[in-house]
């Protein structure tokens, strides 16, 4: 001490700075103390407490699968979405910029800020679904606490309207509700996965832990439709619709070596890709699900049934003098004109009520009702298609001589465009029934012999009468083709009866007649133009799609015109 | 001596300089890592924090060659325009429409390109101040109280300024850099004692008095209670230090400083660092700065015994100034101390802070140099009696 102040005036003593040396000593051994407790001793404690706060659980959203066309084309597509939700818990600590968030998400704040609010107590909300990408990109950045996206699929209809009411939809949630998204639910639904996850504290996800259960995607289903013919029917019949002010349509194209189906088209219709301006009555597949008294277009059906008693063929003859048909004491049906004594093939070209009404009282009725029930009329197709209607066909014992004969020209029962479809194309296929199918088949499915080849020969070519100058059915026919097919025109079924201005036109055919490939049905519901028969309504549509048809799947014609066209410019 | 060298005219200590380079080293990491998430987002250039820190070291590494190249005496000389230069500066700040509010606390001024934080500047220059005042009183202080009281007046003054901001940390490191000064250059017992207990006293019945600071003392005390409201940046703190454990999850992999940690790159950057670089990286820290601190306070007897207290003070003053702020700062993030808002010297992002401390830095250095310079010129006896 003394010598240090006989040095300088100014002493620093150096036990003083030592002093202040051991202080920081002291203070570091501490630091270092506690360093070692927090990542050494109570570190597993900070772990969970940090796992609870970065680690998640979140679910993989599974991939639904495709829907195609016979071909390949897409007809249903998940596209990724991210919806947005919240963690209440967590969003509670920016409660003062839900304005902000509730502007970038579109929606109203007072909902946004009650929908956190009042639900405090969990760790999840939805608070928008399913936007685009981009839009949920804008949402992440406004770097809310506790908000997060969570990556869903939503389903696209890249043909919309046009196989609307065949592919039905899907909803929020990805599940199918309507049409073959509902029918093969199971094949197309993925299954959802799970994986831990590490978060940022904005919820983004910047590694995948560990792989809980994978998802898994759903599977592609490919259906028979032809996208190309699809879109040839509807617009088609959605021309016919609007030229003739009717209320609504179908159309169904079968495959008659398959059975698959290759259109099925209804009017009015929806764009599934937006269902805010949805009328629930035009959800409806009314190909399938709404039935009609089929008319006319019935009458074949019971020629068939004539020929497989063996006690008529192709030339047997009715008369049908005096134009009408007497039942007791009861004129039920009446044609036009007194055709006189005509053939099984006129009655059909002409459409004779009376001689076909003759033919099926002349018919065991056990008979009958086999023959009709064979080629599937009054009962369910194998579409599979969800809410079809197996039509109605009664039991013979409830049939009365009246009954019977009007059941001949198709009253008093009912049928769907499919099943008419499908008794068209058993006769097509020689009386070989196959199971109508809306999924591709890759060979054809064995069918069963419900009428004899014999039998569907001779109706078929009867049909083709139809389609001729002295049928009904004349505005169906093809250049390069024969047609073969039956005009209807069917009283709408009212209260107390029938009406007298409000009609199915109807028209059945198949093309080409020497080896039948495609077998239409067009079906006009109250044409309400000048023209509703089946023959001047229903008929030209049929053409239309089907010349149009056979040209997209070159199909050989069976009819070849040589046409000369004069060739000109032969020098100037 | 070891870890001397002489560099044509220059003496230069090699630990303190290897000290200080590894800290600012290290600094550059942890910011580059820890901001690069949060630049990402807030800026769209995800080396914005690093860069802009970059920058400021290159200043600051100027600041402290000029400091290297100054003669300590003329500083001596200007002690009092220091003094009221800090005065200026720290009631500028509070002048409204100059002072640039963040968070609640007024304490930068933007210049337009930089914004300055004036406390910075303030503490060093009264810290300089402070050692030339007790050169200069040196009798007055070993005699009576007020010796001891006029300089704790002038502090006490600039405290006041500074808890206007408010910033009670600055306040706090700028006191007990002071009372440590004031220890050294060899204030009675008896006065310290009373001071002492004066200033703590203050400083309690300040920390008592506003609700936000006793939210800080509480929330510090048992973070867990409230883990997502007032225990929120320290519980986050906790988990990132824990997580690290002995070796830290990795360089760059911390979790904690993607948005759960709040101020991951200035106030909490030594919780990044731990979760990073385990027990093994945070010790290293810690050494480093007891390599400085204990540079700087053997300086203080040595530059005495030479004849050069101003220098020894100086010196004093800087380990004082940087290591209570670091012990501080660490603290905070350890769950030791109340949250203050204080930056860990070299370390953390703040180019205000880089620049100053590198400047102190300097003075460190170059009163090193004069002191070397100094005991040369003494004889070989008084030398031989030091040791």
């Amino acid at each position: 001490m003394s010598r240090r102040r006989r040095r300088a005036q100014v002493s620093l003593q150096r036990w003083r700075s030592a002093v202040l040396l051991i202080s920081f000593a002291v203070a570091a051994a501490a630091l270092e103390a506690r360093l070692v407790y927090l990542q050494v001793v109570d570190q597993a404690f900070l772990v969970e407490q940090g796992d609870d706060r970065h680690l998640r659980t979140v679910q993989i959203s599974a991939h639904r699968g495709s829907i195609v066309d016979r071909n390949g084309e897409p007809l249903a597509v998940s596209a990724p979405v991210d919806t947005i939700w919240a963690n209440p818990q967590e969003l509670r600590g920016a409660i003062d910029r839900i304005g902000q968030l509730a502007g970038v998400l579109e929606l109203e704040e007072d909902w946004v800020l009650r929908r956190v609010t009042s639900n405090l107590d969990k760790n999840f909300v939805y608070l928008r679904r399913h936007l685009r990408p981009d839009h949920a990109a804008r949402v992440l950045q406004l770097g809310l606490p506790g908000v997060a996206t969570l990556r869903e699929y939503r389903r696209y209809y890249p043909s919309g309207e046009v196989t609307g009411h065949l592919l039905g939809f899907t909803n929020i949630d990805d599940q199918g509700q309507e049409g073959l998204e509902l029918a093969y639910d199971y094949w197309l639904r993925g299954e959802s996965g799970q994986k831990r996850v590490l978060r940022d504290r904005l919820g983004r996800i910047i590694e995948d832990v560990e792989l809980i259960a994978a998802a898994k995607p759903g599977r592609e289903l490919r259906t028979s439709i032809d996208l190309r013919v699809q879109y040839l029917a509807y617009r088609e019949l959605k021309r016919a619709i609007a030229d003739s002010s009717a209320l609504s349509g179908s159309v169904v194209v079968l495959d008659v070596h398959t059975g698959e189906v290759l259109a099925m088209v209804n009017q009015p219709s929806y764009n599934p890709n937006d269902r805010s301006q949805l009328d629930v009555a035009n959800y409806r597949n009314r190909a399938v699900t709404d039935i009609f008294e089929p008319g006319s277009s019935f009458k074949p059906f019971v020629v068939a049934a004539a020929l497989e008693t063996g006690r008529y063929d192709a030339s047997s003859t009715i008369d049908t003098s005096p134009g009408y048909l007497r039942v007791g004491n009861r004129v039920i049906t009446q044609d036009y004109n007194d055709l006189g004594r005509i053939d099984l093939a006129t009655i059909l070209a002409r459409s004779s009520n009376v001689g076909v009404g003759k033919l099926a009282l002349d018919l065991e009725q056990r008979q009958l009702f086999g023959v009709l029930s064979g080629l599937g009329i009054g009962r369910l197709t194998e579409s599979g298609f969800p809410g079809e209607s197996a039509g109605v066909l009664n039991d013979p014992e409830y049939w009365r001589p009246v009954g019977q004969a009007t059941l001949a020209y198709g009253y008093g029962l009912s049928v769907t465009a499919l099943q008419l479809a499908r008794a068209y194309a058993t006769i097509a296929a020689d009386g070989v029934q196959r199971p109508v199918s809306l999924v591709a088949a890759d060979a054809a499915p064995p069918g069963r012999q419900v009428i004899s080849a014999t039998t569907a020969r001779a109706v078929k070519n009867m049909l083709e009468t139809v389609v001729s100058p002295a049928g009904t059915g004349l505005r169906a026919a093809i250049p390069n083709y024969r047609v073969a097919g039956k005009t209807g025109t069917a009283k709408k079924s009212v209260v107390g009866g029938y009406s007298e201005d409000r009609y199915f036109a109807i028209f059945a055919g198949l093309a080409p007649v020497s080896d039948p490939r495609l077998v239409t049905v067009v079906v006009i519901d109250e044409p309400r133009g000048e023209d509703y028969y089946g023959g001047e309504v229903a008929a030209p549509v049929f053409s239309a799609i089907v010349s149009g048809a056979m040209r997209l799947l070159a199909v050989p014609p069976d009819a070849l015109q040589t046409t000369y066209v004069a060739r000109s410019g032969g020098g100037r | 001596m070891n870890g001397e060298l002489r560099i044509g005219t220059i003496h230069i200590d090699h630990g303190l300089t290897a000290a200080v380079i590894a800290l600012v080293t290290i600094g550059c990491i942890t910011i580059g890592s820890a901001s690069i998430s949060l630049a990402d987002r807030e800026v769209g250039e995800p080396l914005f924090f690093l860069a802009r820190h970059a920058g400021a070291l290159a200043l600051g590494a100027l600041a402290a060659g000029i400091a290297m190249a100054t003669p300590m005496a003329l500083w001596f000389r200007l002690s009092p325009l220091l003094a009221l230069g800090a005065f200026a500066i720290l009631a500028v700040v509070l002048v409204p429409g100059l002072g640039h509010t963040v968070n609640g606390s007024t304490r930068w001024i933007d210049l337009g390109a930089f914004t300055v934080q004036p406390s910075e500047p303030a503490r060093l220059a009264l810290v300089v101040y402070i050692a030339s005042y007790i050169v200069r009183h040196q009798r007055e202080m070993s005699a009576s109280l007020s010796g001891f009281v006029k300089p704790m007046l002038v502090i006490a003054g600039a405290c006041v300024l500074l808890l206007a901001e408010p910033d009670f940390g600055a306040a706090v490191v700028l006191t007990a850099t002071v009372l440590g000064m004031l220890f050294v250059g060899g204030a009675r017992i008896r006065d310290f004692l009373l001071v002492l207990s004066v200033a703590v006293g203050a400083l309690a019945w300040l920390a008592l008095s506003s609700s936000y600071r006793l939210a800080r003392l509480l929330g510090f005390m048992d973070p867990w209670a409230d883990p997502y409201a007032s225990g929120f940046q320290l519980t986050q703190s906790l988990i990132a230090i824990g997580r690290g454990e002995w070796l830290g999850v990795g360089l760059g992999d911390s979790v904690q400083k993607l948005f759960y940690l709040p101020e991951a790159h200035t106030d909490f950057v030594f919780a990044v660092l731990a979760e990073e670089l385990g027990v093994i990286g945070s010790t290293l820290v810690i050494g480093l700065f007891g390599v400085i601190i204990y540079k700087a306070c053997v300086l203080g007897p040595r530059a005495a015994k030479a004849g050069l207290p101003f220098q020894g003070l100086v010196a004093t003053g800087m380990g004082l100034l940087i290591g209570l702020q670091a012990w501080i700062n660490i603290g905070v993030n350890l769950g030791l101390l109340p949250t203050k808002g204080l930056t860990l010297p070299l370390i953390s992002y703040g180019r205000t802070s880089a620049i100053v401390t590198l400047a102190g830095l300097g003075l460190l250095a170059r009163a090193y140099h004069e002191v070397h310079e100094a005991e040369r010129r003494l004889p070989a006896a008084a030398r031989e009696d030091r040791r």
